[in-house]
Protein backbone atom coordinates (compact mmCIF):
# COMPACT_ATOMS: atom_id res chain seq x y z
CA UNK A 1 0.00 0.00 0.00
CA UNK A 2 1.62 3.42 -0.82
CA UNK A 3 2.17 6.05 1.90
CA UNK A 4 -0.91 8.26 -0.10
CA UNK A 5 -3.27 5.72 0.89
CA UNK A 6 -1.86 4.95 4.01
CA UNK A 7 -2.65 8.23 5.02
CA UNK A 8 -5.67 9.69 2.96
CA UNK A 9 -8.04 8.00 5.45
CA UNK A 10 -6.19 10.34 8.26
CA UNK A 11 -4.06 9.22 11.10
CA UNK A 12 -5.03 8.84 15.02
CA UNK A 13 -2.96 11.56 15.56
CA UNK A 14 -1.96 14.62 13.18
CA UNK A 15 1.68 14.59 11.81
CA UNK A 16 1.95 18.18 10.78
CA UNK A 17 -0.14 19.91 13.65
CA UNK A 18 0.43 23.55 13.48
CA UNK A 19 0.40 26.36 16.65
CA UNK A 20 -0.01 29.58 16.00
CA UNK A 21 0.44 30.93 19.69
CA UNK A 22 -0.38 34.63 18.85
CA UNK A 23 -1.62 36.96 16.28
CA UNK A 24 0.52 39.59 17.90
CA UNK A 25 3.80 39.87 15.49
CA UNK A 26 6.41 42.93 15.51
CA UNK A 27 6.15 42.63 11.91
CA UNK A 28 3.10 43.21 9.80
CA UNK A 29 4.11 41.27 6.39
CA UNK A 30 2.90 41.41 3.17
CA UNK A 31 1.59 38.11 2.81
CA UNK A 32 1.38 36.84 6.09
CA UNK A 33 -1.49 33.64 6.36
CA UNK A 34 -3.06 34.75 9.39
CA UNK A 35 -2.79 38.32 8.79
CA UNK A 36 -0.98 38.69 12.06
CA UNK A 37 -0.17 41.96 14.07
CA UNK A 38 -2.08 42.50 16.83
CA UNK A 39 -2.76 40.31 20.03
CA UNK A 40 -6.29 39.20 20.11
CA UNK A 41 -7.99 39.37 23.35
CA UNK A 42 -9.17 35.27 23.77
CA UNK A 43 -6.23 34.19 23.32
CA UNK A 44 -5.66 30.91 24.95
CA UNK A 45 -3.74 31.26 28.19
CA UNK A 46 -0.74 29.70 29.91
CA UNK A 47 -2.80 27.31 31.49
CA UNK A 48 -5.16 26.27 28.53
CA UNK A 49 -1.98 25.76 26.36
CA UNK A 50 -0.51 23.58 28.75
CA UNK A 51 -3.42 21.36 28.71
CA UNK A 52 -3.52 20.80 24.90
CA UNK A 53 0.38 20.61 25.20
CA UNK A 54 -1.03 17.49 27.88
CA UNK A 55 -3.30 16.02 25.59
CA UNK A 56 -1.48 16.29 22.67
CA UNK A 57 1.35 14.47 24.82
CA UNK A 58 -1.41 11.73 25.44
CA UNK A 59 -2.17 11.54 21.46
CA UNK A 60 1.51 10.70 20.98
CA UNK A 61 1.74 13.99 18.45
CA UNK A 62 5.51 13.51 18.10
CA UNK A 63 6.32 17.16 17.11
CA UNK A 64 4.12 20.57 16.41
CA UNK A 65 4.76 22.96 13.96
CA UNK A 66 5.25 26.85 16.36
CA UNK A 67 4.37 29.78 14.29
CA UNK A 68 1.78 32.83 14.68
CA UNK A 69 2.41 35.66 14.33
CA UNK A 70 5.52 35.99 16.23
CA UNK A 71 5.57 33.28 19.05
CA UNK A 72 8.09 34.69 20.88
CA UNK A 73 6.24 37.73 21.57
CA UNK A 74 4.68 35.89 24.20
CA UNK A 75 5.72 35.99 27.31
CA UNK A 76 5.25 32.70 28.26
CA UNK A 77 6.93 31.54 25.23
CA UNK A 78 9.98 29.56 26.91
CA UNK A 79 7.95 28.00 29.55
CA UNK A 80 5.27 26.81 26.90
CA UNK A 81 8.14 25.47 24.45
CA UNK A 82 9.88 23.50 27.41
CA UNK A 83 6.76 22.23 28.46
CA UNK A 84 6.06 20.52 25.59
CA UNK A 85 9.64 18.62 24.86
CA UNK A 86 9.41 17.88 28.51
CA UNK A 87 6.47 15.76 27.22
CA UNK A 88 8.21 14.53 24.43
CA UNK A 89 6.56 16.65 22.13
CA UNK A 90 9.50 17.61 19.80
CA UNK A 91 9.09 21.49 18.72
CA UNK A 92 9.63 23.11 15.67
CA UNK A 93 8.98 27.04 15.67
CA UNK A 94 9.09 29.79 13.29
CA UNK A 95 10.10 32.91 14.00
CA UNK A 96 10.93 36.15 11.92
CA UNK A 97 14.08 36.41 14.31
CA UNK A 98 14.04 39.58 15.28
CA UNK A 99 14.02 38.66 19.14
CA UNK A 100 16.72 35.88 18.88
CA UNK A 101 19.21 37.29 20.90
CA UNK A 102 22.46 35.78 22.35
CA UNK A 103 20.82 33.94 25.30
CA UNK A 104 17.71 32.72 23.16
CA UNK A 105 20.35 31.39 20.53
CA UNK A 106 21.82 29.60 23.48
CA UNK A 107 19.16 28.46 24.97
CA UNK A 108 17.56 27.62 21.40
CA UNK A 109 21.05 25.09 20.57
CA UNK A 110 21.29 23.58 24.16
CA UNK A 111 17.69 22.16 24.05
CA UNK A 112 16.99 19.12 22.64
CA UNK A 113 14.39 18.54 20.58
CA UNK A 114 14.29 21.55 19.55
CA UNK A 115 14.11 23.04 15.58
CA UNK A 116 14.13 26.69 14.74
CA UNK A 117 13.11 28.48 11.42
CA UNK A 118 13.74 32.26 10.38
CA UNK A 119 11.58 33.18 7.55
CA UNK A 120 13.91 35.48 4.58
CA UNK A 121 11.80 36.28 2.15
CA UNK A 122 14.89 37.33 -0.13
CA UNK A 123 18.58 37.37 -0.77
CA UNK A 124 19.09 40.99 -0.03
CA UNK A 125 17.35 44.13 2.17
CA UNK A 126 15.81 45.23 -0.98
CA UNK A 127 13.71 42.25 -1.77
CA UNK A 128 12.95 40.80 1.59
CA UNK A 129 12.27 44.33 3.31
CA UNK A 130 9.57 45.09 0.75
CA UNK A 131 7.83 41.98 1.60
CA UNK A 132 8.51 41.81 5.52
CA UNK A 133 9.64 45.44 6.34
CA UNK A 134 12.43 47.58 6.47
CA UNK A 135 14.99 46.35 8.75
CA UNK A 136 13.56 42.90 8.66
CA UNK A 137 16.37 41.18 6.93
CA UNK A 138 19.47 42.15 8.91
CA UNK A 139 17.61 41.01 11.85
CA UNK A 140 16.98 37.90 10.80
CA UNK A 141 20.56 37.76 9.68
CA UNK A 142 22.02 38.73 12.63
CA UNK A 143 19.68 35.68 14.10
CA UNK A 144 21.62 33.51 11.41
CA UNK A 145 24.82 34.59 12.75
CA UNK A 146 23.83 34.07 16.23
CA UNK A 147 22.83 30.20 16.01
CA UNK A 148 25.47 29.74 13.50
CA UNK A 149 27.93 30.82 16.49
CA UNK A 150 26.30 28.08 18.49
CA UNK A 151 27.34 25.60 15.92
CA UNK A 152 22.71 24.51 15.34
CA UNK A 153 21.65 24.02 12.06
CA UNK A 154 19.20 26.44 11.83
CA UNK A 155 16.72 26.09 9.02
CA UNK A 156 15.49 29.43 7.16
CA UNK A 157 12.23 29.58 5.31
CA UNK A 158 11.57 31.17 2.16
CA UNK A 159 8.45 32.06 0.58
CA UNK A 160 8.97 32.31 -3.04
CA UNK A 161 7.90 34.77 -5.09
CA UNK A 162 8.23 36.75 -8.68
CA UNK A 163 10.49 38.98 -6.51
CA UNK A 164 13.00 36.51 -5.05
CA UNK A 165 13.13 33.76 -7.53
CA UNK A 166 16.29 34.53 -8.97
CA UNK A 167 17.40 35.14 -5.65
CA UNK A 168 17.27 30.88 -5.06
CA UNK A 169 20.92 30.36 -5.85
CA UNK A 170 22.38 33.04 -3.73
CA UNK A 171 20.22 32.56 -0.78
CA UNK A 172 20.95 28.72 -1.22
CA UNK A 173 24.68 29.81 -0.98
CA UNK A 174 24.32 31.81 2.02
CA UNK A 175 22.20 29.64 3.93
CA UNK A 176 24.02 26.72 3.45
CA UNK A 177 27.40 29.00 3.86
CA UNK A 178 26.50 29.68 7.61
CA UNK A 179 25.68 26.16 7.95
CA UNK A 180 22.07 26.43 7.80
CA UNK A 181 19.75 24.50 5.47
CA UNK A 182 16.91 26.45 3.44
CA UNK A 183 13.37 25.80 2.84
CA UNK A 184 11.46 27.16 0.11
CA UNK A 185 7.85 26.83 0.40
CA UNK A 186 4.81 28.26 -1.35
CA UNK A 187 3.04 31.70 -1.23
CA UNK A 188 -0.32 31.30 -0.54
CA UNK A 189 -3.48 33.59 -1.25
CA UNK A 190 -4.32 33.22 2.78
CA UNK A 191 -4.44 35.87 4.71
CA UNK A 192 -3.15 39.34 3.58
CA UNK A 193 -1.14 36.89 1.28
CA UNK A 194 -4.79 37.35 -0.60
CA UNK A 195 -3.90 40.89 -2.06
CA UNK A 196 -0.41 40.21 -3.27
CA UNK A 197 -1.18 37.17 -4.94
CA UNK A 198 -1.37 38.30 -8.47
CA UNK A 199 2.08 40.50 -8.04
CA UNK A 200 3.58 38.30 -5.89
CA UNK A 201 3.19 34.86 -7.47
CA UNK A 202 5.32 32.98 -9.58
CA UNK A 203 5.25 33.13 -13.62
CA UNK A 204 4.35 29.49 -15.50
CA UNK A 205 7.83 29.62 -16.64
CA UNK A 206 9.39 30.29 -12.88
CA UNK A 207 7.11 27.35 -11.90
CA UNK A 208 8.81 25.18 -14.33
CA UNK A 209 12.02 26.32 -13.66
CA UNK A 210 11.72 26.17 -9.62
CA UNK A 211 10.12 22.27 -10.35
CA UNK A 212 14.01 22.01 -11.70
CA UNK A 213 16.12 23.60 -9.59
CA UNK A 214 14.46 22.14 -6.27
CA UNK A 215 14.96 18.55 -7.92
CA UNK A 216 18.56 19.56 -8.49
CA UNK A 217 18.87 20.56 -5.15
CA UNK A 218 17.48 17.59 -3.10
CA UNK A 219 18.86 19.27 0.53
CA UNK A 220 16.29 21.90 0.08
CA UNK A 221 13.60 20.82 2.60
CA UNK A 222 9.74 22.53 0.81
CA UNK A 223 7.10 21.17 4.11
CA UNK A 224 5.44 19.61 0.66
CA UNK A 225 4.73 22.63 -0.65
CA UNK A 226 5.13 21.89 -4.11
CA UNK A 227 3.46 19.06 -4.91
CA UNK A 228 1.44 20.81 -7.47
CA UNK A 229 4.44 21.01 -9.67
CA UNK A 230 5.22 16.95 -9.35
CA UNK A 231 2.53 16.80 -12.38
CA UNK A 232 5.64 18.04 -14.52
CA UNK A 233 8.01 14.56 -13.94
CA UNK A 234 9.40 12.49 -11.49
CA UNK A 235 7.38 13.69 -8.17
CA UNK A 236 9.44 15.81 -6.02
CA UNK A 237 10.75 14.78 -2.09
CA UNK A 238 7.57 14.35 0.20
CA UNK A 239 4.10 12.50 0.39
CA UNK A 240 3.16 14.95 -2.83
CA UNK A 241 -0.58 15.22 -1.35
CA UNK A 242 -2.75 17.88 0.55
CA UNK A 243 -3.09 16.63 4.07
CA UNK A 244 -5.89 19.09 4.85
CA UNK A 245 -7.71 17.57 8.16
CA UNK A 246 -5.99 14.09 7.04
CA UNK A 247 -2.40 14.31 8.65
CA UNK A 248 -2.46 17.96 9.13
CA UNK A 249 -4.21 20.83 11.16
CA UNK A 250 -4.05 24.09 12.65
CA UNK A 251 -4.69 25.47 15.36
CA UNK A 252 -5.55 29.01 16.20
CA UNK A 253 -4.65 31.40 18.84
CA UNK A 254 -8.32 31.68 20.44
CA UNK A 255 -8.28 27.39 20.26
CA UNK A 256 -10.14 27.61 16.80
CA UNK A 257 -9.14 24.17 14.90
CA UNK A 258 -8.52 24.32 11.14
CA UNK A 259 -7.76 21.60 8.32
CA UNK A 260 -4.93 23.45 7.75
CA UNK A 261 -2.69 26.52 8.28
CA UNK A 262 -3.34 28.14 4.72
CA UNK A 263 -7.19 27.80 5.34
CA UNK A 264 -8.29 30.34 8.28
CA UNK A 265 -11.51 30.37 6.64
CA UNK A 266 -14.93 29.61 8.76
CA UNK A 267 -15.85 26.77 6.17
CA UNK A 268 -12.55 24.51 7.28
CA UNK A 269 -13.06 25.23 10.98
CA UNK A 270 -13.52 21.97 12.30
CA UNK A 271 -14.24 23.39 16.17
CA UNK A 272 -12.64 24.99 19.22
CA UNK A 273 -10.76 23.24 21.96
CA UNK A 274 -12.44 25.27 25.13
CA UNK A 275 -15.69 23.68 23.70
CA UNK A 276 -14.53 20.12 23.04
CA UNK A 277 -11.09 18.38 23.43
CA UNK A 278 -9.08 18.32 20.41
CA UNK A 279 -8.69 14.74 20.56
CA UNK A 280 -12.77 14.60 20.13
CA UNK A 281 -12.64 17.55 17.19
CA UNK A 282 -9.56 15.22 15.60
CA UNK A 283 -11.46 12.33 15.47
CA UNK A 284 -14.80 12.98 15.23
CA UNK A 285 -15.12 16.47 13.18
CA UNK A 286 -17.77 16.17 10.39
CA UNK A 287 -15.58 18.19 8.72
CA UNK A 288 -12.19 16.13 8.61
CA UNK A 289 -14.77 13.14 8.55
CA UNK A 290 -15.88 14.31 5.00
CA UNK A 291 -12.13 15.48 3.85
CA UNK A 292 -10.78 11.98 4.57
CA UNK A 293 -13.37 10.53 2.53
CA UNK A 294 -12.40 13.24 -0.44
CA UNK A 295 -11.05 13.25 -3.61
CA UNK A 296 -10.63 16.05 -5.83
CA UNK A 297 -12.87 15.05 -8.98
CA UNK A 298 -13.57 16.73 -12.31
CA UNK A 299 -11.15 17.24 -15.02
CA UNK A 300 -8.06 16.52 -12.96
CA UNK A 301 -9.25 12.91 -13.00
CA UNK A 302 -8.43 12.15 -16.40
CA UNK A 303 -4.74 14.00 -16.42
CA UNK A 304 -2.25 11.45 -16.82
CA UNK A 305 -0.68 13.57 -13.47
CA UNK A 306 -3.01 13.23 -10.90
CA UNK A 307 -1.49 10.55 -9.35
CA UNK A 308 1.41 13.12 -8.62
CA UNK A 309 -0.53 15.46 -8.00
CA UNK A 310 -3.63 15.04 -6.73
CA UNK A 311 -5.37 17.91 -7.70
CA UNK A 312 -3.33 20.64 -5.69
CA UNK A 313 -3.88 22.67 -2.97
CA UNK A 314 -7.14 23.38 -1.49
CA UNK A 315 -6.46 26.80 -0.08
CA UNK A 316 -4.97 27.92 -3.06
CA UNK A 317 -8.10 27.11 -4.77
CA UNK A 318 -10.25 28.45 -1.86
CA UNK A 319 -8.77 31.35 -1.59
CA UNK A 320 -8.99 32.38 -5.89
CA UNK A 321 -12.73 31.25 -5.72
CA UNK A 322 -11.78 28.21 -7.81
CA UNK A 323 -14.18 25.07 -7.00
CA UNK A 324 -12.30 22.74 -4.72
CA UNK A 325 -13.07 19.66 -7.83
CA UNK A 326 -11.30 22.11 -10.41
CA UNK A 327 -7.48 22.33 -10.76
CA UNK A 328 -5.39 23.97 -8.99
CA UNK A 329 -4.96 27.51 -10.12
CA UNK A 330 -1.45 27.08 -10.56
CA UNK A 331 -1.72 23.93 -12.70
CA UNK A 332 1.33 23.09 -14.77
CA UNK A 333 -1.10 22.53 -17.48
CA UNK A 334 -2.67 25.76 -17.71
CA UNK A 335 -1.70 28.05 -19.89
CA UNK A 336 0.38 31.07 -19.59
CA UNK A 337 -0.85 33.81 -18.55
CA UNK A 338 0.56 36.21 -20.80
CA UNK A 339 1.23 39.66 -19.58
CA UNK A 340 1.62 38.44 -15.98
CA UNK A 341 4.89 37.04 -16.43
CA UNK A 342 6.11 40.43 -16.63
CA UNK A 343 6.81 42.43 -13.31
CA UNK A 344 3.96 44.01 -11.61
CA UNK A 345 4.79 47.41 -10.26
CA UNK A 346 4.40 47.00 -6.59
CA UNK A 347 3.34 49.53 -3.89
CA UNK A 348 3.63 47.27 -0.26
CA UNK A 349 3.82 48.85 2.65
CA UNK A 350 4.96 46.67 5.46
CA UNK A 351 5.58 47.96 8.63
CA UNK A 352 8.90 48.76 9.96
CA UNK A 353 9.92 46.48 13.03
CA UNK A 354 8.29 47.71 16.54
CA UNK A 355 8.99 46.56 19.84
CA UNK A 356 7.10 43.73 20.90
CA UNK A 357 4.10 43.77 21.68
CA UNK A 358 3.01 43.66 25.47
CA UNK B 1 19.24 -10.24 11.32
CA UNK B 2 19.02 -13.84 12.74
CA UNK B 3 16.21 -15.53 14.32
CA UNK B 4 18.53 -15.52 17.59
CA UNK B 5 18.72 -11.40 18.03
CA UNK B 6 17.15 -9.88 20.11
CA UNK B 7 15.88 -6.77 19.17
CA UNK B 8 15.14 -2.95 20.77
CA UNK B 9 13.55 0.05 19.66
CA UNK B 10 16.28 3.11 19.50
CA UNK B 11 15.57 4.81 23.50
CA UNK B 12 14.88 8.24 20.51
CA UNK B 13 12.03 6.35 18.65
CA UNK B 14 8.23 6.82 19.67
CA UNK B 15 5.46 4.71 18.12
CA UNK B 16 2.15 5.76 17.79
CA UNK B 17 -0.71 3.03 16.94
CA UNK B 18 -2.15 3.08 13.64
CA UNK B 19 -4.94 1.47 11.50
CA UNK B 20 -2.07 -0.29 9.75
CA UNK B 21 0.08 -0.94 12.31
CA UNK B 22 2.10 1.81 13.79
CA UNK B 23 3.27 5.15 12.71
CA UNK B 24 7.26 6.05 14.11
CA UNK B 25 9.05 8.79 14.45
CA UNK B 26 13.02 9.22 15.31
CA UNK B 27 13.79 12.24 17.02
CA UNK B 28 17.09 12.13 16.44
CA UNK B 29 17.04 12.07 12.53
CA UNK B 30 12.97 13.77 12.48
CA UNK B 31 11.95 10.70 10.28
CA UNK B 32 8.60 9.28 10.27
CA UNK B 33 8.29 5.85 9.11
CA UNK B 34 5.37 3.28 8.88
CA UNK B 35 5.17 -0.46 11.04
CA UNK B 36 3.26 -2.76 8.95
CA UNK B 37 0.86 -4.47 12.45
CA UNK B 38 2.68 -8.01 11.53
CA UNK B 39 6.10 -6.44 12.40
CA UNK B 40 4.92 -4.50 15.68
CA UNK B 41 5.22 -8.16 18.35
CA UNK B 42 9.17 -8.26 17.21
CA UNK B 43 10.21 -4.59 17.44
CA UNK B 44 7.74 -4.02 20.43
CA UNK B 45 9.67 -7.37 22.32
CA UNK B 46 11.96 -4.66 24.11
CA UNK B 47 14.87 -7.19 23.37
CA UNK B 48 12.74 -10.29 25.92
CA UNK B 49 12.54 -13.05 22.83
CA UNK B 50 14.29 -13.96 20.22
CA UNK B 51 13.12 -12.68 16.82
CA UNK B 52 12.84 -16.92 15.87
CA UNK B 53 10.92 -17.77 18.91
CA UNK B 54 8.67 -14.70 18.23
CA UNK B 55 7.75 -15.85 14.56
CA UNK B 56 7.40 -19.29 15.46
CA UNK B 57 4.39 -18.31 17.56
CA UNK B 58 2.64 -16.23 15.30
CA UNK B 59 3.42 -18.52 12.53
CA UNK B 60 1.85 -21.29 14.90
CA UNK B 61 -1.17 -18.78 16.03
CA UNK B 62 -2.01 -18.29 12.44
CA UNK B 63 -1.26 -14.38 12.25
CA UNK B 64 2.20 -15.12 9.86
CA UNK B 65 2.96 -16.84 7.03
CA UNK B 66 6.02 -18.66 6.79
CA UNK B 67 7.06 -17.47 3.70
CA UNK B 68 6.33 -13.74 4.71
CA UNK B 69 8.93 -14.08 7.56
CA UNK B 70 12.51 -13.40 5.22
CA UNK B 71 10.73 -10.31 3.88
CA UNK B 72 9.73 -9.43 7.26
CA UNK B 73 13.26 -9.76 8.68
CA UNK B 74 14.68 -7.53 5.69
CA UNK B 75 12.49 -4.87 6.86
CA UNK B 76 13.67 -5.47 10.46
CA UNK B 77 17.45 -5.08 9.00
CA UNK B 78 16.90 -1.80 7.27
CA UNK B 79 15.01 -0.19 10.43
CA UNK B 80 18.51 -1.52 12.38
CA UNK B 81 20.39 0.63 10.02
CA UNK B 82 18.57 3.32 10.03
CA UNK B 83 19.13 3.27 13.78
CA UNK B 84 15.57 2.60 14.63
CA UNK B 85 16.36 -0.50 16.35
CA UNK B 86 19.28 -2.63 17.83
CA UNK B 87 20.15 -5.74 18.17
CA UNK B 88 20.59 -6.54 22.21
CA UNK B 89 24.20 -8.21 22.73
Amino acid sequence: MSSYELLHRGLNAPICLTWEMTYACNLLCVHCLSSSGRRATDELNTAEAKALLDEWAAMKVFYINVGGGEPMTRPDFFELMEYAIARRIGVKFSTNGTLVDAAAARWISTTDYLDVQISVDGASSEVNDAIRGRGSFSRAWRAMELLAAEGFTFKVNHVVTRRSFEQLDALHASVTGMGGQLRVTRLRPSGRGRAVWDALKLTQEQNRRLYGWLRAHRDVLTGDSFFHLSALGAPLDGLNMCGAGRIVCCVDPRGDVYACPFVLADEFRAGNVRKSSFAAIWAGSPLFDRLRGWEVDGQCRTCGAFGRCHGGCMAVKHFTGVALDDPDPECVFAPDAGPTATIIPLNLHPRPIRPAPS
Amino acid sequence: MKRSDRIRLDDAVSLRPEAFGALGYSYRDRQLFFIDKRLLPFVESRGSRPLGEIADELTAGGVLQKDALPRLMTVLEGLRRRGVLHVVV
